[in-house]
């Protein structure tokens, strides 16, 4: 077991290390943050000047050395755009994106593991439809137009909700259900397939032989039991929500890490990108390497095989 | 101002006359405290378009694009700089002059001018200030300076190694060397530390910055000018359009920046809302680089002219900004300092058919891709559309705004027409340098009569025969058709109902709120 | 993975409508499919069933609306957009776009996906070593992320996008593939081909690719829908494809403003366009991966 870790931490490391190859080369190849920063017409020296001042004039391998030993440190380096400490940015968002995704998870949940069930289980043909059809209508209908809406309807129609910002609960709710809405349908799948594999498990067959009730062997055994991959996949999607909420995040002006991520993109702001992009990783890749292990502490074969 | 038929009103003159004195002096920059004004009371909310960036607290970082004074006006003072009513207005700086040899300019500083740490502004600050800054211009800047000197804390002399007919305008508004900092608060803090905890001369304290959030600032009740009647400003940043206004609506934002287009349009119906237009120094064109290819079409000046008619410029801005941008045929903006009004943009394509047909092109030509800043793609598809009905056949090709403007700079639009627009601080010189003469940063030809103008005019140290120059020079641009200007940009903002002065449009050609100390609440 | 064997194997023809009534019995989504195969059809015979040309507007007759409200008229039936601009024309003409996109991304995410997934689960080693940490490195920045980074370096246009598209996806069909790979290895048919002395190639080509095919599919009709979602949110962002083609994704960010004064028709029509489409693609993709395997859990 434990040289099963030590090789998955292993690859851990070896992943974060080509994507800090991967993200610092991109990063360049975006273009030249010298001409966003001045206004057209600027002169070469003006530009050059920026180059300097931001040690963009260095050989990339240089470049590249300073970046990783300053990664090493601790120090992701400093925004171009803002003048401040990238990690200091990412930690003064990060709260705000944990929270977003945190309630949009809670909504996902909500919403698809009782629509996967009723799917599984058949009760009745109307609300096993209805359930699908919400959660699916989720993954039709872009983020974004679903913000607007929200806010056309809940903020200027009905005055219920305030219209953007972060600071109170009633904040959070619109965001969180545009932002939800859109997992919702990985996480009723998830159940609905893993609800029909225990429920043919041999332990369920077992139990309906006995004569226990259809309602105590589902919620006993087969709910849990069917309860785990679902949420190993949320685990996933609460990390992959946090970069995807850019969107929401644009629409309701929710400063969260996602809208940071972008800006930094647009803006070439290359510590930012880089920064971002490599805390990102490392949270993705430390949450699948926990999925892997929990699913290698659950069913030895897989441990077994690799 | 006495109507000698009107009789006995004459008391009511008077009095209207001296109302009419008190009302002129209480908007003279420069009068002392208005004695009647009450603590600061209250707060105003921003809806800010774009992600404020720490750098702008700093003047000495200012880049050659107008954002930064969103909030360099409220944190800092300059010691000239634009006010309502004048260019060039002293601020900072109670008065100057300029030597007769062009050589030096001795500037007073105020006496009641103060930084917010209570500390008085020094000619020391002056010079710190013009030393550190490192913005855009500032090689030129340095290259013509000679000295500072500091006789003493109220004066300071700048001598230059030759005579720069354009210095005042530099450290006026074409560069952030003139807005002044505290030397021993900079030195203390360092650079970093400044930014973080900026402290200026302005209207306005920093109180804190939550980065891509919002901006709090606090009213400085020392300010020389007069305290500000509004406690405290927040600058919130909130980038989508669509919920900028709602917040708009729904008073949680008393200020809006740019409402574009139908959102525009639904403000202004909103009863307790104002829409608040601006025309910006951004004049925008299309421009010919195939002009000195004699085997294009673009060569012939008539097809030239001809693009100039084909535009429907009213149309556009009516269809886009709600008509509220200026029509103009320059590519200077008309608020510069040697600005030459041509003749009014016509829209006549008929006259413009004509004009194809006589340069032999009466089927018309594909004239390849039109290049443009992604963000103003609208614009150049009605552009597409208007050239297309005159036979100039064009494809649409949007660039994202940095690649766009880059690709530009580099020459790399040699073939087709590119349609763009500046910001650019300056003066029609510097406009011209940049975009007509050979060499310029944007200037992908050029024509030898009109260079020749450039440099004579330079060195010319007479007002009137270097602005005779300059205008010569436009005349040329305007009559070789080298550009087919469109309009100077309408930056369309929202007020609500709580605000009193807004300040926008007091200073000409500037987008934002100023001057901030005039801000006032509605009670 | 019990069926996959069967799967090869053909039914015997049963009588007409038969069919049919068997698709319907099995939970067939008929009208799913009716809907995707209405959308391809109104692709491909675009410029002979819109009324107007696309691309092209005029400025008076912006923002007309529907022909049922007040204003509107029979020559623009679904209105008009802010550069006049005939509405069901773009969204005709958006089908092609939104269809090409979509399809060509989707495949060229699958041809790639798939054939990495079964180079790396059938050679293992070090090739599938290397393949799945390249999975992994792409897998750590999440796809919307990845998109507006390649569309930031190569500028958006519409072939970019569907480059963009399937540059992002193709780690989510060689994840799916290589553990069906995997386990497909074992298989008796598959040592019995070894034994034969078949070529590793040989193997690949003509007893492990018709196995994954199933999965393939089943994913491209969730991946579609997935792709065009994207398309639409990059448009938002202003990186997706650029103006004047009609894409829907493009035509509801445009009219985005136009929904906050009320003009609904500009967002909604192409909203409801997406919808159906990508919940169509859903519906039955949800239900060929029921039929062909109710365990594929990872999707």
């Amino acid at each position: 077991m434990k040289q099963y870790i030590i090789t998955r931490i292993g690859y851990c490391l070896l992943s974060l290390f080509l994507l800090s190859l991967t993200i610092f080369f991109f990063v360049r190849v975006t273009g030249d943050p010298a001409t966003l920063l001045v206004e057209p017409g600027a002169s070469p020296d003006d530009i050059a000047a920026i180059h300097h001042q931001f040690g963009l004039d260095r050989p990339l391998l240089v470049q590249y050395g300073l970046f990783m030993v300053s990664v090493v440190t601790g120090d992701l380096g400093q925004s171009f755009y803002y003048r401040t400490p990238v990690l200091e940015l990412y930690w003064s968002r990060l709260p705000y994106s944990v929270m977003l995704a945190t309630a949009a998870m809670a909504f996902s949940l909500l919403l698809g593991i009782p629509s996967g069930i009723l799917a599984a289980v058949r009760v009745g043909r109307f609300w096993d439809s209805a359930g699908k059809v919400f959660a699916l209508l989720g993954l039709s209908l872009p983020s974004f137009w679903v913000g607007l809406v929200l806010i056309l309807v809940f903020s200027v129609y009905l005055g219920w909700l305030p219209s953007s910002g972060a600071g109170t609960p009633l904040h959070l709710i619109m965001p969180a259900f545009a932002l939800g809405w859109y997992f919702a349908a990985s996480h009723m799948r998830l159940t609905r397939s893993s609800m029909l594999e225990v429920l043919g498990s041999e332990y369920v067959k077992l139990a309906r032989l006995k004569g226990l009730p259809q309602a105590l062997v589902i919620s006993k055994h087969a709910f849990k039991n069917a309860l785990i991959p679902v949420l190993t996949l949320a685990g996933i999607n609460f990390v992959i929500m946090i970069s995807v909420a850019v969107v929401v995040e644009t629409v309701f002006a929710w400063p969260g890490v996602g809208r940071l991520l972008y800006e930094g993109i647009a803006f070439r702001d290359f510590p930012v990108v880089q920064g971002t992009v490599l805390m990102l990783g490392v949270m993705t890749v430390t949450v699948n390497m926990i999925v892997d292990i929990l699913y290698a502490v659950i069913d030895p074969r897989i441990r077994l095989a690799s | 101002m006495e109507s000698p038929a009107s009789g006995g009103t004459n008391t009511n003159l008077t009095r209207r006359e001296v109302l009419a004195a008190a009302a002129a002096a209480s908007l003279t920059v420069g009068a002392p405290h208005a004695a009647f004004a009450a603590a600061p009371a209250g707060q105003l909310t921003y809806g800010v378009h774009v992600s404020l960036a720490p750098s702008w607290f700093d003047p000495a970082d200012t880049q050659g694009i107008i954002t930064p004074f969103m909030v360099l006006y409220a944190l800092h003072d300059a010691m000239v700089k634009g006010m309502p009513g004048k260019a060039q207005a002293p601020c900072l700086a109670e008065s100057w002059s300029a030597a007769a040899d062009g050589l030096s300019y001795d500037f007073v500083i105020r006496k009641d001018a103060k930084s917010h740490n209570g500390e008085p502004v020094t000619a020391e600050d002056v010079k710190f200030s013009y030393e550190r800054y490192r913005g855009t211009s500032h090689e030129l800047m340095k290259e013509n300076l000679g000295s500072i000197e500091t006789p003493d804390p109220q004066h300071v002399r700048f001598k230059l190694k030759k005579p720069w007919p354009d210095f005042l305008n530099f450290y006026s508004s074409a560069s952030g060397a003139g807005w002044i900092v505290p030397k021993k608060y900079v030195e203390k803090v360092g650079d970093e530390g400044f930014k973080q905890a900026p402290i200026g001369a302005g209207p306005y304290k920093f109180v804190s910055f939550n980065p891509g959030v919002e901006l709090v600032l606090e009213a400085f009740e020392g300010y020389w000018r007069k305290p500000p009647s509004v406690k405290r400003l927040v600058m919130r940043v909130i980038p989508e359009e669509g919920t900028r206004l709602a917040a708009l609506k729904r008073g949680e934002i008393d200020i809006a920046y740019s409402i574009r287009g139908e959102l525009a349009e639904e403000l202004q119906k909103t009863p307790g809302l104002a829409l608040k237009p601006v025309v910006l120094q951004a004049p925008n064109w299309i421009y010919f680089p195939e002009q000195w290819d004699p085997k294009s079409p673009w060569h012939d000046l008539r097809v030239r002219q001809a693009a100039n008619f084909a535009i429907d410029r009213d149309g556009m801005s009516q269809a886009l900004f709600l008509g509220y941008c200026k029509v103009t045929n320059s590519v200077i903006p008309y608020t510069f300092d040697f600005y030459w009004p041509p003749p009014a943009a016509v829209y006549d394509p008929a006259k413009a058919r004509k004009l194809m047909a006589e340069a032999g092109f009466a089927s018309g030509f594909d004239a390849g891709l039109l290049y443009c800043d992604s963000s103003y793609a609208n614009m150049a598809e009605i552009a597409v559309n208007n050239l297309g009905e005159i036979g100039i056949r064009a494809k649409l090709e949007p660039i994202e705004r940095a690649g766009f403007y880059a690709g530009y700079a580099n020459k790399k639009y040699r073939k087709g027409i590119i349609q763009a627009a500046s910001g650019a601080f300056g003066n029609a010189a510097t406009r011209l340098a940049a975009f007509v003469v050979k060499d310029g940063a944007f200037a992908y030809g050029s024509y030898p009569d009109i260079d020749a103008l450039y440099p004579q005019q330079a060195d010319e140290l007479d007002h009137e025969k270097r602005a005779a120059m300059i205008e010569k020079m436009q005349r040329l641009v305007h009559e070789k058709a080298i550009y087919a200007p469109i309009w100077q940009l309408g930056f369309l903002n929202g007020v609500g109902p709580r605000v009193g002065e807004s300040g926008f449009d007091r200073i000409p050609g500037f987008a934002y709120t100023a001057p901030f100390e005039d801000l006032t609440i509605k009670s | 993975m019990s069926t996959s064997a069967e799967i090869l194997t053909l039914p015997s023809r049963p009588p007409r409508f038969a069919f049919i009534r068997g698709l319907r019995l099995s939970g067939f989504p008929l009208i799913p499919t009716v809907i995707l195969v209405g959308i391809a059809f109104v692709a491909v015979f675009a410029n002979q069933l819109a009324p107007h040309n696309p691309e092209i507007g005029s400025l008076a007759a912006r923002f007309k609306p529907p022909f049922w409200e007040t204003g509107g008229s029979m020559k623009y039936l679904l209105g008009t957009d802010q550069l006049g601009r005939d509405v069901l024309s773009r969204l005709i003409f958006g089908a092609r776009v939104s269809m090409v996109v979509g399809i060509t991304a989707v495949l060229f995410a699958g041809v790639v996906g798939t054939t990495l997934g079964i180079i790396s689960g059938y050679l293992g080693g070090w090739v599938d070593q290397l393949i799945m940490r390249l999975t992994d490195t792409w897998l750590a920045l999440p796809a919307l992320t990845f998109a507006i980074f390649l569309a930031a370096i190569v500028g958006p246009s519409m072939w970019n996008i569907v480059i963009i598209l399937g540059i992002t996806y193709w780690t989510r069909y060689a994840r799916v593939i290589r553990g069906e790979v995997l386990s497909l290895k074992e298989r008796e048919f598959v040592r019995l081909a070894i034994v034969a002395g078949c070529s590793k190639w040989t193997i690949m080509r003509r007893h492990i690719l018709p196995n994954v095919i199933n999965s393939a599919v089943v994913l491209g009709t969730l991946m579609l829908g997935v792709v065009i979602i994207t398309e639409a949110t990059l448009s938002f962002l202003g990186i997706g494809v650029p103006p004047p083609q009609p894409a829907w994704g493009l035509m509801l960010s445009d009219g985005k403003q136009s929904l906050m004064v009320g003009r609904w028709w500009l967002t909604i029509f192409p909203g409801c366009a997406i919808m159906l489409m990508v919940l169509s693609a859903n519906i039955l993709g949800d239900w060929l991966r029921v039929k062909l395997d109710p365990q594929l859990r990872q999707l």
